[in-house]
């Protein structure tokens, strides 16, 4: 049963659509990345999730109620980009002000505070937050979107800007978090991230989502498993004059690179390996290597972002 | 889409984890308050738990350092006048040591005297040889007025010292204050005085039980205290020492702390009536002098906790802090509420306080509520609109000075017009006096004032949500956003071409004081000038009131830019702006029928003929909506075009005042 | 400095502080005008108004009420006809005017509860009633130690000019002030805040230097404002003495205030905090300076209204001074602050 459900969402700004007719789902104890650009409607998209932004059109059901309303946002988590605390108050204070505004119990609000607060290792808990680096506080605002012991957690970018030591002191925590069985919406531009800790992820460009699913059938759909054939000869134009019909091996994606009297055929399916094969053979070379290779998320969606620009400026 | 889980199961138990408390499922009507109460108490925990105790300690000690000297400083006053005036006079004159006893004369022998230009000018104001007194230069007359009434003053003094009292007081004066009923009443005493007073043709002798704590004070005070007591509340009148006009305020506030607070302020009637026999200059005034600085005393600390109020609306909005806030289960309306309820508790506190140390009954207190309600409204407003502390800092000032003068001027005029009650301030003058006052009067006095605090209210509400808080644009632009989330609530509830109807009748409230403090303001301008100014700003203001919610639209592009749309909308703009305006008359006029405005608004009955009266009122409505029809067929076309359109419907409007002044003139 | 002057001016603030300012002028000389109006009653319109005059001993009381402006005495025999016509209205008081066993004259006077027009009423009536004191006195000569001095014959003299230079001129040079203070204030904890000034360590300029503009552009707006309401009070008829000594007085002053301004701006942890030091300590600055040889208030007034003694002149130079002193505290400690601390 998801327990997060986005339907056809839509978000405009005047004229400008910040995010046009997003769909998707999460299930209960998923972790679940929205990666893009900037620019590309993630921020909007959680923030509409978390009842900050009012959709113009689309609905969306967060753990059984619509955002906004308080029995969601009593349920939900939110750790915003930037989040600036209140510089004059400690950690101790600030973190017991919000558990009071959600209406948890003294007691359990301080058991919950300081077993996370040990667990991120925080040690100047009452110390002017002001005067604490941004690791701390990044800390204070993770323990703050915990205190209500959300069933959904939206951390936007929770690393940004925070050094590789911490940033991946939290990618940690957000993992255990997930294993206790918190559903975890996630957006981050460092795609190592999401492919370390998320089950799916939605990739959104220009405020749509442009792909979507676990990433290995992202990596399946969009790119897959690149085929680099070393010949000694350069098999292209044979390629091309042999393989008219349609149904053929894909050659108009063909790549070749040349070094030192070989060429490297880079093809994306078997067939096309096949149809190389036989145009080398025919022309008198031989195949010196074939190495395949699974592309990165990151440049799975570099293509997709260029793909889905290229669409959008053509008509 | 409930999962159907027991939320208290709480199935994941993680590391911050534990059962998930009942309590805080409260929803509904108790959940709101709740929350409200939550916001509240942090609002006040953050106040003051994180004021730096070094900052307290700095404070403390400068009000004790300021209070020391002041305290100390209150006997010899202020000293603004000091030596302000010089005087020639010789040693040997008599009057010489009446420049030297009062301190706002600077006496220099008549030997050092200059005289320039032909005695036009020179390095005096007042000489004095051969036993007359003269004046020199621009500021020789007022110099002379003010020395005149220090010789009163020195011969006071001298008459105080005198051991043969019947000799140096030989006059008495009781004074009686009685009502009497002429039919034709003067001034507003008819609206300020309780219904009673018509009937009541017998001295009022409870005033004269009431009275007596100040009676003996003033008896006591012939052997000693006489110049004292002239020190005080009158010694504005008097002139005489050395404290005149403008530094009288400052004394009569001093005096009051000792003066009033020993008279209970009870039955009705003046607390200047002399019932045992005084001296004439303990004559006093029946002037609401004292009240009205009594009453300006409510107004005085809502000009400072404003400022805390603004900064700390202006810090949530600040790095987007106010998120989390949102975020939480409290919606926007009861985060604003919980922000608020401290700084609006601790203004009804201090309005009770002073209430309670001025004398002031309940009505002072809820005369003073509504202006504290305006003040806190317009400060959200104007905090959610600034894009920094420093035009906040503006906005403040602002939102400081015109809700001051909207409070106070008006209250200048508590006994000379019915019009002064516009002003609640004047309400707590009349308590102050011991007067009543009717329902409908307090109706109409602080109706403007919480109906406008609600509006705005709405305003600032309305661009409380992430996408309008934490956006740096210019005010005006932030202003307009504010109305079109008006125009967006109204459309979503009934119709888009709803808006302009239900705003224009919703500004009513601010056009009204807008065009009385525009009245009171050019009040002491010469007419000539005054007239046509206030003319022409009385029609700007209606139909800035008309346009501006129909330019918001469109620039947000909330309406179709068409002919046909424009015209439609300004119809009804036109036709909501005449209904509110007449509604308004029509309840000033049932509740306050002896208040001149109902009648300077309606205009003078010029006919009894029907199809006269009703083409009378019926040309206000084809007035509005066609300068209304005007400015929204500009507003269609874009800002430049919206500015000419509103100039042009300005100068409709105020031809069509002028026209009909003129008329009826 | 050219940046800062810039982007003040891009914010409209000078021209938000001179419209409010100008509204501040306007209630406050419209306030003085109703007010002084309403006290004096030669500001309402003369009419004149009739008392009747009872009793005994009368002859003095009427002589006096004709001397007196607006006031006229009519004798009546009879204290009933006299209640009776005040009832109707035909007169507005009643004077019992009567000698008790000390030779004392005795007024028992009966004024109608009636507003505005018994104040004025009362106002006359006690003139009146203090001249026959005066008089009473004279003719007592021989049983008072000193006798009273003859008072001035009464001339119309405008009520307005203690106010001008007292009050009115004081509060439009010091509002420039304390505002150029508290804009400072502002623009300095709010760079802070948003850690704009951590930018400006990277930036060409010392950090003294950018205060050194932001206090010279803050400072420099109270005299020009000052320069503006002389104008406009030389303009309306208020003769200003020493203008080029009250500009540089309010130059002195609000290099000082800014100068601590932007010290407290520097120390406190807040904006609330920083502006509640900073009025705070202004207006206790204010109340102690009542301590000093003249308030700056009679100051100014002083010298607008063109009688500067050499404490006066001493002040000026004193103020000049303190600035100084301030402005060069503040770039010592300025020099001295760490940035990173901001």
């Amino acid at each position: 049963m998801a327990i997060v459900e986005v339907e056809a969402l839509r978000k405009e700004y005047g004229d400008f659509a910040a995010v046009e007719g997003s769909t998707f789902s999460i299930e209960r104890g998923e972790v679940f990345g929205v990666v893009g650009p900037n620019g590309a409607g993630k921020t909007t998209t959680l923030k509409m999730l978390a009842g900050l932004i009012e959709p113009t059109d689309g609905s969306a059901v967060v753990a059984g109620f619509e955002p906004g309303e308080p029995a969601m946002q009593r349920r939900l988590g939110f750790l915003p980009e930037e989040s600036p605390l209140y510089e004059d108050m400690t950690p101790r204070s600030y973190l017991a002000f919000f558990a009071d505004l959600y209406g948890v119990p003294r007691d359990v609000a301080h058991d919950r505070i300081e077993r996370t607060l040990d667990r991120l290792d925080l040690e100047h808990r009452d110390r002017r937050i002001g005067n604490m680096s941004k690791g701390m506080k990044r800390k204070v605002a993770i323990t703050r979107a915990l205190v209500n012991d959300p069933d959904v957690l939206i951390f936007d970018e929770p690393a940004s800007g925070l050094d590789p030591l911490t940033t991946n002191y939290i990618i940690e925590f957000t993992r255990e978090l997930s294993e206790t069985g918190k559903t975890i919406v996630f957006s981050a531009h460092n795609l190592f991230h999401v492919e370390s800790i998320c089950d799916r992820v939605a990739v959104m460009n220009e405020g749509r989502i442009v792909a979507s699913g676990t990433i290995e059938a992202i990596r399946e759909a969009h790119g897959g498993t690149e085929y680099r054939v070393s010949a000694t000869v350069d098999a292209s134009e044979g390629l091309r004059a042999s393989a008219p019909d349609a149904n053929g091996p894909d050659v108009d994606a063909l790549e070749v690179h040349r070094t030192n009297g070989q060429a490297e055929h880079v093809v994306g399916d078997m067939a096309a390996v096949e149809a190389i094969r036989a145009v080398v053979e025919a022309e008198g070379g031989r195949i010196t290597d074939i190495q395949t290779r699974t592309p990165t998320l990151e440049e799975i969606f570099l293509e997709i972002a260029s793909e889905s620009s290229a669409e959008e400026t053509e008509p | 889409m409930t999962d159907g889980r027991d939320p208290d199961a709480g199935g994941a138990d993680g590391i911050a984890g534990s059962a998930r408390p009942a309590e805080a499922e409260t929803g509904g009507l108790r959940g709101r308050v709740t929350r409200t109460l939550r916001v509240a108490r942090w609002e006040v925990t953050r106040s003051v738990g994180t004021v730096d105790r070094k900052t307290i300690l700095v404070v403390l000690a400068m009000v004790t350092v300021a209070g020391v000297v002041g305290l100390a400083a209150v006997d010899e006053g202020l000293a603004l006048e000091s030596e302000l005036y010089v005087v020639g006079v010789d040693e040997d004159d008599p009057y010489h040591d009446v420049a030297v006893e009062s301190t706002a004369f600077r006496p220099i022998p008549l030997s050092d005297v200059e005289l320039e230009d032909g005695s036009e000018d020179g390095n005096v104001d007042v000489v004095i040889a051969d036993d007359r007194i003269g004046h020199v230069g621009t500021n020789g007359e007022a110099a002379y007025d003010a020395f005149r009434g220090a010789v009163e003053t020195y011969n006071e003094r001298r008459m105080a010292a005198e051991a043969d009292e019947t000799a140096a007081y030989p006059v008495l004066v009781t004074l009686e204050y009685q009502d009497r009923d002429l039919g034709d009443p003067v001034g507003g005493d008819d609206l300020v005085d309780d219904e009673e007073d018509s009937t009541d043709l017998e001295p009022e002798a409870d005033e004269t039980a009431t009275d007596d704590g100040a009676d003996d004070d003033a008896v006591d005070e012939d052997d000693s205290g006489t110049d004292d007591r002239e020190h005080g509340a009158d010694g504005e009148v008097d002139d005489g020492d050395g404290q005149a006009d403008g530094a009288g305020v400052d004394s009569t506030v001093d005096d009051t702390d000792d003066d009033e607070l020993a008279v209970p302020d009870v039955g009705g009637g003046h607390a200047a009536e002399q019932t045992a026999p005084g001296t004439p200059g303990t004559l006093s005034p029946p002037f609401p002098f004292q009240s009205l600085v009594l009453a300006f005393l409510f107004v005085v600390p809502m000009n400072f906790v404003i400022q805390a109020y603004g900064s700390t609306i202006m810090d949530e909005r600040i790095q987007r802090r106010g998120e989390l806030l949102l975020v939480s289960p409290a919606g926007r309306l009861e985060i604003v509420a919980g922000k608020t309820l401290p700084y609006l508790l601790g203004l009804v506190g201090i309005s009770v306080a002073i209430a309670l140390a001025i004398g002031g009954g309940l009505l002072s207190i809820g005369a003073a509520i509504p202006i504290a309600l305006a003040f806190l409204a317009a400060t959200f407003t104007g905090a959610m609109f600034a894009r920094s502390f420093k035009e906040l800092t503006f906005v403040t000032v602002t939102i400081s000075v015109v809700l001051t003068t909207y409070a106070f001027v008006p209250a200048i005029f508590t006994d000379v017009t019915p019009i002064a009650l516009i002003s609640p301030l004047t309400l707590i003058v009349l308590d102050l006096q011991g007067d009543s006052v009717r329902l409908a009067e307090y109706l109409f006095s602080t109706g403007p004032l919480y109906f406008g605090a609600a509006v705005c209210t709405l305003q600032g509400l309305g661009v409380y949500r992430e996408e309008d808080m934490f956006t740096q644009k210019a005010i005006p632009s932030k202003a307009v956003d504010a109305i079109v989330s008006q125009i967006d609530a109204i459309s979503r509830r009934v119709h888009a071409y709803a808006s302009p109807f239900v705003l224009s009748a919703l500004f009513i409230p601010f056009v009204f004081a807008a065009q009385l403090l525009v009245v009171a303001v050019f009040f002491a301008v010469p007419e000539a000038i005054a007239l046509p100014v206030v003319f022409v700003l009385a029609a700007a203001i209606e139909e800035f009131a008309k346009s501006i919610h129909v330019y918001a639209g469109f620039a947000r592009s909330r309406f179709d830019a068409s002919l046909r749309v424009a015209t439609v909308l300004g119809v009804l703009s036109g036709l909501g702006f005449f209904l509110g305006e007449k509604l308004t008359h029509a309840v000033q006029f049932v509740g306050l029928p002896e208040l001149t405005v109902g009648v300077a608004a309606f205009g003078p009955a010029l006919s009894s003929e029907p199809l006269v009266l009703a083409a009378l009122f019926l040309a206000p409505l084809v007035l509005h909506v066609v300068t209304a029809v005007v400015g929204a067929l500009g507003a269609a076309r874009g800002r430049t075009s919206y500015a000419v359109a509103f100039v042009l419907a300005t100068l409709i409007h105020a031809a069509y005042n002028l026209g009909v002044v003129s008329l009826v003139g | 400095m050219r940046r800062e002057l810039r982007s003040l001016r891009s914010e409209k603030t000078i021209v938000l502080a001179i419209a409010i300012q100008l509204f501040i002028a306007a209630f406050s000389s419209f306030l003085v005008v109703g007010l002084v109006t309403m006290y004096d009653p030669s500001g309402v319109d003369g009419h004149e108004m009739e008392v009747a005059l009872t009793g005994e001993d009368t002859a003095e009381l009427l002589a006096a009420a004709d001397r007196q402006d607006g006031l006229t005495a009519v004798s009546y025999e009879d204290r009933s006809q006299a209640h009776a016509d005040f009832d109707t209205g035909q007169v507005a008081a009643v004077l019992d005017a009567n000698r008790d066993g000390d030779d004392r004259l005795v007024v028992r006077t009966t004024v109608p509860d009636e507003g505005l027009a018994t104040t004025v009423l009362v106002v006359q009536l006690r003139e009146t009633l203090e001249a026959v004191e005066h008089q009473e006195r004279l003719e007592n000569e021989d049983r008072l130690a000193e006798t009273p001095l003859p008072i001035p014959e009464a001339i119309d003299a405008s009520p307005y000019v203690g106010f001008t230079y007292t009050i009115l001129l004081p509060l439009l040079l010091f509002l420039p002030v304390f505002l150029s203070g508290s804009i400072l204030v502002d623009s300095l904890v709010e760079e802070r805040q948003r850690g704009t000034l951590e930018l400006l360590r990277v930036a060409p300029l010392s950090f003294v230097d950018v205060v050194d503009a932001k206090l010279l552009a803050t400072a420099a707006l109270a005299p020009i404002q000052a320069i503006a309401w002389l104008a406009l009070l030389a303009f309306n008829g208020t003769a200003i003495a020493n203008p080029l000594a009250l500009v540089a007085f309010v130059f002195a002053l609000a290099l000082l205030v800014v100068a601590v301004g932007a010290g407290t701006a520097l120390a406190a942890p807040d904006r609330r905090q920083a502006q509640l030091l900073y009025s705070i300590g202004i207006v206790a600055a204010l109340v102690v300076s009542v301590g000093l040889p003249e308030h700056p208030a009679n100051t100014v007034a002083k010298f607008a209204i063109g009688n500067p003694t050499s404490t006066t002149w001493l002040l000026l130079a004193l103020y000049c001074l303190l600035a100084a002193v301030a402005v060069s505290l503040l770039r010592r400690g300025v020099r001295r602050l760490e940035p990173e601390s901001l």
